[in-house]
This record gives C-alpha cells, sequence and structure tokens, in this order.
C-alpha cells in the first residue's frame, strides 16, 4: 500500500467536497439534526421511551443516528462512482498510477474522516443539548466502530455502484437497502418486544451489528457478550465487502 | 536499455455479452513501438484501436497473448505500468467540481508532485494550452473543447515517459490542434514515446513516425508514412478545372478505372487506379474535350491507403 498514492485519492475527495459548502454542512450536522427532530420530537411530545430500564428516547436512538450516518455517508459515497463515471475520469482514475485497493481504500479514509467529525461532533452535541450521558470509557470503541462501519458500508455499496451501470437503477436499490436495513433493525426500536420473526430478520442484519455496539460504545446498553459477537460478525462483514467491492472493481474497463 | 517502449505478441481481446454473441475486438496482433516514436494507431469505427489501447493501459485484461510498456508486463506488473504513462482516454474526463487548475494539480499529485514547483509548472501548462484566463473557473462551467483541452493538458504536467493519446484531438479547434501537434512532437524529440489513436488521417500523416492500420483487430497495413504510400502506387488524385466542363466527360472516364469522380461546377476530381502514363493519357484527353485551367495530380494519401485497405479487408470477409 502507497500511503502517496492514498494520500492523492484522499486529498481530491477533498478538494471535490469543499467545492460545496452546504454539502459539507449537511454531512456534519445530518445526525444531529435527525436527533433533534426525530429523537427529541418523539421523546418529547409523544412522551415515548426506548422500552429500557433508565433509557430514554433520545439517548437509545444516539447510536441510531450514528448508524444511519455511517449508512448515508456510504451510499451518497459510493453514488459518486457514477458521478466519476459520468465524467469519464474514472476510466482515467484507473490508469494513474495506485493500485485498485488503494483507491477504494483511499476513497473510503476520506469518508471515515468525515464520519469521524461527523460522529464527535454528534455525540458531544448530544450530551451538551439533550443530555445524553454519553460513556467517557466507550470512545475508544466508538471511534473503531465508526472506522469500521462506515468501511463496512462503503465497501457493500460500491459492489452494487461498480457493478449497476444504470443511476436509476441503482436509487432503487439504495431505496430498497434504506427500508431493508434501518427498518428491520435496532436503530429505531429496541428488539426485544418485537415478533419473533422480525426479531430474527433484524438479528440477522449487520446494520444491528453496526448500531448495537455504538449504543454499547455510546450508552453501555447491550450484553457484553452480544456486543463482543457482534463486532466480530461487522469486521467480517466489511471483509467479504472489500474483497466483493475489489472484485467488481476489478471487473472494470 | 532497449530501444523498444512497447511489445504486443499475438493479443488477443474477446469480448462475451450477455445473451450475444462474441465479439473479437483484437485478434491476434502483434507489433512494437519504439522509443520516442510517434505510432499511430489507426482503422474503422470498431477496430480494435481503443480495445487496444485499454489493455495497453490496464484498464482490461487481454484473453490471450502479451503486452508490455517498457519491459513491463500489463496483466503481472500493472501498476509499474501505470507509473510510466499518461493516458488521454477516448471519453472527455475531467473532474468537472474541480477548477482548472485543480484538475492539474490534482493529477501531478496522484504521480507524486506537489509543491511549488509543481504550481508554476500547472501556471506554464495552461499558458500553453490557452488556459489561463479559466483557471479559476469549473470545469463543469467550460465547453466541451475546453474540457478536452484540460485532458490534454494534464499529459504536460508529469514526465512519464509513454503517453497514450486516444482521439486526442476531438473538440479542439484547429489553432490550438496545431499547437498541440508541435508540443508532442518536441516531446518526442525529447524522448517520449506516443501512441495515438486517431480517425483523423492527415493528423496521423503530420504527426506519426510509424503507422499500423487495424482493421477487425487484424493488423491490415504497417509501416511509416511512405511506405504505406507505396501500398497505393497506381493510385492518382487528380483535379481539373475546365472553363467548362466537356459533355464527353462519362464517354471518356469509360475507358478508365475512375474509383471516384466529382463534379463541381467547373471542376472534375477523380480518384484512378491506373499508370502514370495511363493518367497522363487521360488528362490529354479531356484537354481535347475543353479548355483546362488548372491540372493537380497527386499520388494517393494516406486516406487513399486507409480506404483502400479497410474497403480491401472489408471485401474480403
Amino acid at each position: 500500500m502507497s500511503p502517496r498514492a492514498m494520500t492523492a485519492v484522499i486529498v481530491r475527495e477533498g478538494r471535490i467536497r469543499a467545492t460545496n459548502s452546504t454539502f459539507i454542512f449537511w454531512d456534519l450536522l445530518y445526525p444531529l439534526g435527525y436527533l433533534m427532530v426525530f429523537g427529541l420530537g418523539v421523546n418529547a411530545s409523544m412522551g415515548f421511551t426506548s422500552g429500557l430500564a433508565g433509557i430514554d428516547y433520545n439517548a437509545f436512538f444516539l447510536a441510531g443516528v450514528l448508524g444511519m450516518a455511517s449508512f448515508g455517508i456510504a451510499s451518497n459515497t459510493s453514488w459518486s462512482f457514477f458521478l466519476d463515471r459520468d465524467n469519464g475520469i474514472f476510466y482515467e482514475m484507473l490508469t494513474y498510477p495506485l493500485s485498485r485497493s488503494e483507491y477504494l481504500i483511499g476513497k473510503v479514509l476520506f469518508n471515515v474522516f468525515v464520519g469521524l467529525v461527523q460522529t464527535l461532533l454528534t455525540v458531544v452535541l448530544s450530551a451538551m443539548l439533550l443530555k445524553v450521558p454519553v460513556r467517557a470509557q466507550g470512545m475508544p470503541l466508538l471511534i473503531g466502530a465508526t472506522v469500521i462501519g462506515t468501511s463496512g458500508w462503503f465497501f457493500f455499496y460500491a459492489i452494487f455502484a461498480l457493478r449497476i451501470r444504470r443511476n436509476d437503477a441503482f436509487n432503487t436499490v439504495t431505496s430498497v437497502f434504506y427500508f431493508f436495513f434501518l427498518f428491520a433493525s435496532s436503530m429505531f426500536y429496541p428488539l426485544e418486544p418485537l415478533p419473533a420473526v422480525f426479531r430474527l430478520v433484524a438479528r440477522l442484519n449487520p446494520i444491528t451489528w453496526h448500531v448495537d455496539v455504538l449504543r454499547y460504545a455510546t450508552i453501555g446498553a447491550g450484553s457484553p457478550a452480544l456486543v463482543a459477537l457482534e463486532a466480530v460478525l461487522f469486521v467480517a462483514f466489511t471483509a467479504a465487502a472489500f474483497a466483493g467491492a475489489m472484485v467488481a472493481l476489478d471487473r472494470q474497463g | 536499455m532497449s530501444d523498444t517502449a512497447i511489445r504486443v505478441e499475438n493479443l488477443v481481446k474477446v469480448y462475451r455479452p450477455r445473451g450475444t454473441a462474441e465479439i473479437r475486438a483484437v485478434d491476434d496482433l502483434s507489433f512494437t513501438v519504439e522509443r520516442g516514436s510517434i505510432f499511430g494507431l489507426l482503422g474503422p469505427n470498431g477496430a480494435g484501436k481503443t480495445t487496444t489501447l485499454r489493455v495497453l493501459t490496464t484498464l482490461v485484461r487481454p484473453t490471450s497473448g502479451f503486452a508490455e510498456v517498457l519491459g513491463h508486463d500489463v496483466v503481472r506488473a500493472p501498476l509499474e505500468v501505470r507509473k510510466r504513462i499518461g493516458v488521454v482516454v477516448q471519453e472527455h474526463a475531467a473532474e468537472l467540481l474541480l477548477s482548472v487548475r485543480a484538475n492539474l494539480l490534482t493529477f501531478a499529485r496522484f504521480h507524486g508532485q506537489a509543491g511549488a514547483a509543481v504550481r508554476k509548472r500547472a501556471g506554464d501548462v495552461m499558458d500553453q494550452f490557452g488556459l489561463a484566463e479559466v483557471a479559476e473557473r469549473k470545469v463543469q462551467d467550460l465547453s466541451g473543447g475546453v474540457r478536452r483541452r484540460v485532458q490534454v493538458a494534464k499529459m504536460f504536467m508529469v514526465d512519464v515517459p509513454v503517453v497514450f493519446l486516444d482521439e486526442f484531438s476531438s473538440g479542439m479547434d484547429p489553432i490550438l490542434k496545431r499547437a498541440v501537434m508541435d508540443l508532442l512532437r518536441a516531446q518526442a524529440i525529447g524522448g517520449r514515446t506516443i501512441v495515438l489513436t486517431t480517425q483523423i488521417l492527415t493528423e496521423a500523416e503530420e504527426l506519426c513516425d510509424d503507422i499500423l492500420i487495424i482493421n477487425r483487430g487484424r493488423q491490415v497495413a504497417r509501416g511509416n508514412i511512405n511506405a504505406l504510400k507505396l501500398l497505393t502506387e497506381r493510385l492518382y488524385d487528380v483535379t481539373l478545372s475546365f472553363d467548362r466542363v466537356p459533355d464527353a466527360l462519362s464517354t471518356v472516364l469509360a475507358a478508365y478505372q475512375a474509383t471516384a469522380v466529382t463534379v463541381d461546377h467547373n471542376t472534375v476530381q477523380l480518384r484512378l487506379k491506373e499508370d502514370e502514363s495511363r493518367v497522363l493519357e487521360l488528362v490529354s484527353v479531356l484537354a481535347k474535350n475543353g479548355r483546362v485551367l488548372r491540372v493537380e495530380i497527386s499520388g494517393g494519401s494516406l486516406e487513399d491507403v486507409f480506404v483502400e485497405l479497410t474497403q480491401k479487408g472489408e471485401a474480403a470477409t
């Protein structure tokens, strides 16, 4: 792996992102906005609780919005493959002096950086504004879960973005993924009170693994043994998605 | 150090699109390119030029055969190849959201170059390509021709020894095209190897030291411009201007092998496949049938060679 090559990809992504300040603002603050509108709104106006003892809905939902943010960054970034392909630059870049894995990892590193800033900003502001009891000792795990989470979902989406040639078809795929992955998971609600079939599907959903780790890192909710298993499963999912994305990228040209 | 920059042996690339018959885009192609030369890869649409370039630039893997750039196998050592090449792909390729300057600097960074010297070089390159006035404008706001200029200008930001240009002049105005051709020639004199594809044959005729004509993925002809023109011996372009085109023109021409005849007002243009003496005889016969104001006879151009050879290939299949 050449740091020079990956730095070039990161600088490129940064230059492109820096051309649109609205984009930066949205990237960094949308999870917090979601927490404010959805979490605070549901919490205050409808009196919902998380259903878990001693945890209000804002605290419960914080991990959900962080997971959703990683998922969102990944889908937006993988969409950039279409933009690059339409601009012709995608094929030109494949002739630049970098390996295809360096290209993919460089692309994900920039987004991991954005994801980390976004996560830390959301966590700090939710602790200050919404009084979410964030655990300081969970920060290393939170950082790790954000890095692996953003990467895993990006590689996963990249498989589809690289294989599908039509932008509208990819948009349909992402809409289905949003619906399935987000709602059949522990993102918005605890799984325990749900019907058995729903619980089973949610337990097999990688976003549940990701969100459960984030929840444990931020507020300490969940069984450490289950969270450890879910963390291992999510790392395996990320590795498999990377391999899949590499195969898809190798077939380009 | 070998004098060969590129070596291609028995290269085959077959595409197998789902649900349709396989396409043999490159079919047993072999050639070499000398260092510091300008090599033209010519052929009609679908001849396999771009596929050959895509193999050489490591974008696609060949089905079989072998290709190397500066001694590095395009399949086994693609990264080593990429470190030594610059590519202008056929599609318009630019970072649309970035400024012209940022496009040049971003490209240079991928080749490991950054800092004040590169920024200065970007200024010089923009001056050479007439881009200085739009240096800070986003490429998405520029015309297609200017975008193409940015794309070609990037090749002058780095000193890679081999440059591939796929239809580089598309969308360029004639003045800029001439300037770029001069720059390319200077680069080749400086030792850079340039491989280009083009359908504009005058471009190849002016630029290329060595030309390979392919059709249906196979070699049709190979050599420098003079060697290729020998292939069109007995092929002449004749232009005659009369004060009035003779009524007997078609009767006279019936006795000769004219492969193309155009009449525009009082000017007749002929392409003849005849011996030189027969061509002169025809001019003399026509002169007896009308007052000739101007006569121009020239040997076949590269375009004639191209049409002749590719049509021969089509007829043979």
